[in-house]
């Protein structure tokens, strides 16, 4: 089955480490920076993504999210160093064109905001199960509803993909054209998303169905047929990371009354 | 007091007309057997729904009378409570699946966790109930991937493993291929032999009449009889309730074969141990079972020279296929994965091959798109919600026609023409979504009947038909062939290809492993096993009484067996 998840077990020990730990990681990696504003704190936070993602043996499956940012941050540096508005320093010139200080230091914080961001959201998403993020969501008081939402939707986005490449061919094959120009595009839209929808609500119809018949929604305490083994040093990374957060909001603080 | 009790229960779904139960009084015994039959539409399903709780609590609607489960009001009960009473398995095993969980082991667990068995419990359970269906080796496969007879009994586990008293099936086999039903009725065989309270819902009357303590027979909402297997299905008026009694019975009545007590034997070892050494068998032909090929191979319509075909690189679904279709009505056969729909959506233009040619009389379908196609070459999918999208039955049949160019006169003739022919005649200009999936079905089959095309593809046409269904089914393929059409239709229903067909191609692992009339496929069992096929009925039935010769029909075989 084609998962829309990008997780796969690795055997790493990041793969093992606990799904809150990676979750506060990204919090941290994300937050710290943009509070403190520092290029240098972006450049320490992206250092550490690269790090963990070596470490967890998926830097290379990372190389895509990298490839992906890297237009945009190109996009960005384009826009905002080479259109400088009046009176913004020239920092140096490529022939006729002159690079802006301004625009591009703040080219410079986007991108790498940015990169930041994908990398340490790599580290959380390359590495962790979305069942178990959400069992263990369910575990800390999330509602059973909201954790089947999150894990049904990986498993069965797949499924209606399948569904929407069937239900395409059936109306190829009475002689619907679905490429072309717009307007023919366009006719096809029905014939096409209406059976997306319909089918869909047929299916969600049973499955609800299916779930009342396994007790789901009963007034039970749910149970685990496995208790998650803490993996060693979740508990310190984890409060060791939150310290971090709040560590870094002290010293903005203190910056802003000095 | 009987373990499950129903009286006077009368149920009308929202909005609907007329009652879909209709004052139905039973008792179901712990430990029974029952197995429950009638035509499609006649409210087996709605009855299994009543006894869960699901009707009325999930569907509203107005109900009356009782069904009370172990003393358990069920229109009361909370589904959710009543599941570690009674489970239900339902129809589509892709449906049921809870979606919720990346492991075969996880959905099991998946009720156990709703219902809050303890973790060591719900793992000893969840080991015992895979053991028990034979899935354990899938124990860390995603439930997705596992093949429609897999994931059935994995379906069948997590409801087990949940320890209801009483499990209700409602046609669970109606999805599969016969290797993919097999695995399942030999599980619900299993069940049986523990003492587990069984309903099941099932059109395949042979099963049903070997698994049976007790039979229901339903119609129109009504419990027209309740009783053993024997005196259920020996009833005169059987077939006018839509079913067909088994070929045993049928055969046995016509020889006038009773068992002791009156009845006729209803299963195929009861009728052999009967009838064996006392009748006799005419090994002559009459003529009409043999369905030489009237057409010669030279007029071929399609051909495909070395089909080689792969969805991704380095898995091969089809190997080398080289085959000449003529006018001939053709059956593809096979287990599911044998690489038939693929095959068939090669010839449609719907995949383009990695290797070989198709050729349409004589021409490379290669640079044609599926669209140009569209008009020689029909196909008609599985799922008919995969193609329905009109809000009325006439404009759906329509679609397909217009699309071709037809002039909407000739469309609007040609899909009246089609419509009566699978008898939608007078349902034009109903919703195709307020009908019932055999009709939905036939709305589908109609849509591509109407385009003319020369050549017409059908894959399963006989799922979820009943009786009279698949007997319109069968006509309508005689119909297509005899005013010209190449019908080529994957199936399996080993009955209709036998009675139906002039040619079967059977498939394994993507390559075609035996190719020819009926009767020598058939024949060849080392083709049906390697196939994962059964033997028709009357074939198999011809067996058991001694015959050499494999039957093909139920009529050739009643017009050569007699009585000593």
């Amino acid at each position: 089955m084609k998962s829309i998840s990008l997780y796969s077990d690795n055997g790493t020990w990041l793969c093992r480490v606990h799904p809150f730990t990676k979750v506060m990681y990204a919090v941290a990696a994300i937050s710290v920076p943009l509070i403190l504003g520092s290029l240098w704190a972006f450049a320490a936070a992206i250092i550490a993504d690269l790090a963990l993602l070596a470490s967890g043996k998926v830097l290379r499956r990372a190389r895509a999210l990298i490839v992906f940012s890297f237009t945009i941050i190109a996009t960005i540096f384009i826009v905002r160093s080479l259109f400088g508005q009046e009176g913004s320093e020239i920092m140096f010139s490529i022939g006729p064109v002159n690079v802006y200080r301004e625009g591009f230091m703040i080219a410079l914080r986007t991108g790498l905001n940015i990169l930041s961001m994908l990398l340490a959201f790599a580290v959380l998403v390359l590495t962790t199960n979305p069942q178990d993020l959400s069992t263990e969501m369910e575990r800390h008081g999330f509602s059973p509803r909201f954790s089947y939402v999150i894990s049904s939707v990986f498993n069965i986005i797949p499924q209606m993909m399948g569904t929407m490449s069937t239900i395409s061919d059936a109306q190829r094959s009475r002689g619907m054209e679905t490429e072309g120009s717009l307007i023919t595009r366009m006719k096809a839209f029905i014939p096409l998303i209406t059976p997306v929808v319909t089918s869909s609500l047929i299916t969600t119809r049973e499955r609800a169905m299916a779930l009342d018949a396994r007790g789901f929604g009963a007034k039970i305490k749910r149970t685990y047929p496995e208790t998650r083994e803490k993996h060693r040093g979740d508990t310190a990374a984890t409060v060791i990371l939150a310290l971090i957060v709040v560590l870094s909001i002290l010293i903005k603080a203190a910056l802003w009354l000095s | 007091m009987a373990f499950i009790e129903i009286r006077g229960l009368k149920y009308r779904y929202p909005r609907a007309a007329g009652l879909q139960l209709d004052g139905i009084t039973a008792d179901i015994e712990k430990g029974s057997f029952t197995g429950i039959i009638g035509r499609n539409g006649s409210g087996k399903s709605t009855l299994a729904e009543a006894i869960l709780g699901l009707v009325p609590q999930f569907y509203k609607g107005a109900y009356g009378g009782s069904v009370t489960v172990d003393g358990l009001d069920a229109s009361r009960t909370p589904v959710s409570s009543m599941c570690r009473k009674v489970g239900l398995v339902f129809q589509n095993p892709f449906n049921q699946l809870s979606g919720a969980n990346d492991t075969v082991f996880g959905e099991i667990c998946f009720g156990m966790q709703n219902t809050g068995v303890s973790a060591p419990e719900m793992r000893e359970r969840a080991e015992e109930v895979m053991e028990m269906l034979g899935i354990s080796e899938f124990r860390n496969r995603n439930p997705f991937d596992l093949s429609g007879g897999q994931m059935q009994r994995a379906a069948i586990a997590s409801i087990l493993v949940m320890r209801p008293d009483a499990i209700i099936l409602d046609e669970p086999t109606s999805q599969l291929d016969p290797a993919g039903s097999e695995e399942v009725f030999r599980a619900v065989d299993d069940l049986r032999r523990t003492g587990l309270t069984i309903l099941m819902i099932e059109q395949k009357i042979e099963r049903v009449a070997e698994y049976s303590d007790m039979i229901m027979l339903m119609d129109g909402g009504k419990l027209i009889a309740s009783g053993s297997p024997s005196e259920v299905l020996s009833r005169d008026d059987l077939e006018e309730h839509g079913v067909r009694p088994p070929l045993s019975l049928r055969t046995a009545k016509a020889l006038s074969f009773r068992c002791s007590d009156g009845t006729y034997p209803v299963t195929e070892k009861e009728a052999a141990g009967l009838m064996r050494g006392r009748i006799v068998i005419s090994e002559e032909e009459n003529g009409k079972e043999s369905q030489a090929p009237d057409a010669a191979t030279e007029n071929a319509v399609m051909e495909v020279r070395n089909l080689s075909f792969s969805y991704t690189a380095g898995t091969e679904v089809l190997h080398g296929v080289s085959l000449s279709f003529d006018s001939r009505r053709t059956a593809v056969i096979g287990q599911n994965g044998a690489g038939k729909t693929t095959l068939a959506k090669l010839l449609k233009g719907l995949l383009k091959p990695s290797e070989g040619s198709i050729l349409f009389h004589g021409e490379d379908t290669a640079g044609k798109s599926v669209a140009s196609l569209a008009g020689k070459i029909g196909y008609v999918f599985q799922n008919p919600d995969d193609q329905i999208f009109k809000p009325n039955v006439l404009d759906e049949v329509m679609f397909g026609p217009l699309n071709i160019g037809m002039h909407p006169d000739t469309a609007e003739m040609k899909a009246k023409e089609a419509l009566s022919m699978v008898s939608l005649d007078g349902k034009e200009s109903r919703n195709p979504f307020d009908l019932d999936l055999h009709e939905r079905k036939m709305v589908a089959l109609a849509s591509v009947i109407a385009m003319d095309t020369e050549v017409l593809i059908l894959d399963e046409p006989t799922i979820a038909q009943d009786d009279d269904g698949k007997l319109m089914v069968s006509m309508l393929i005689h119909t297509l062939s005899e005013r010209g059409k190449l019908v080529i239709s994957i199936l399996h229903d080993m009955d209709l290809v036998a009675s139906s067909f002039e040619r079967v191609i059977a498939m394994a692992g993507g390559k075609v492993i035996a190719d020819g009339e009926p009767a020598a496929v058939f024949a060849d069992s080392g083709v049906l096993s390697a196939a994962g096929l059964e033997l028709p009925h009357a074939a198999s039935l011809g067996r058991s009484l001694g015959a050499k010769r494999i039957f093909l029909t139920d009529s050739s075989l009643l017009h050569s067996v007699h009585r000593l």
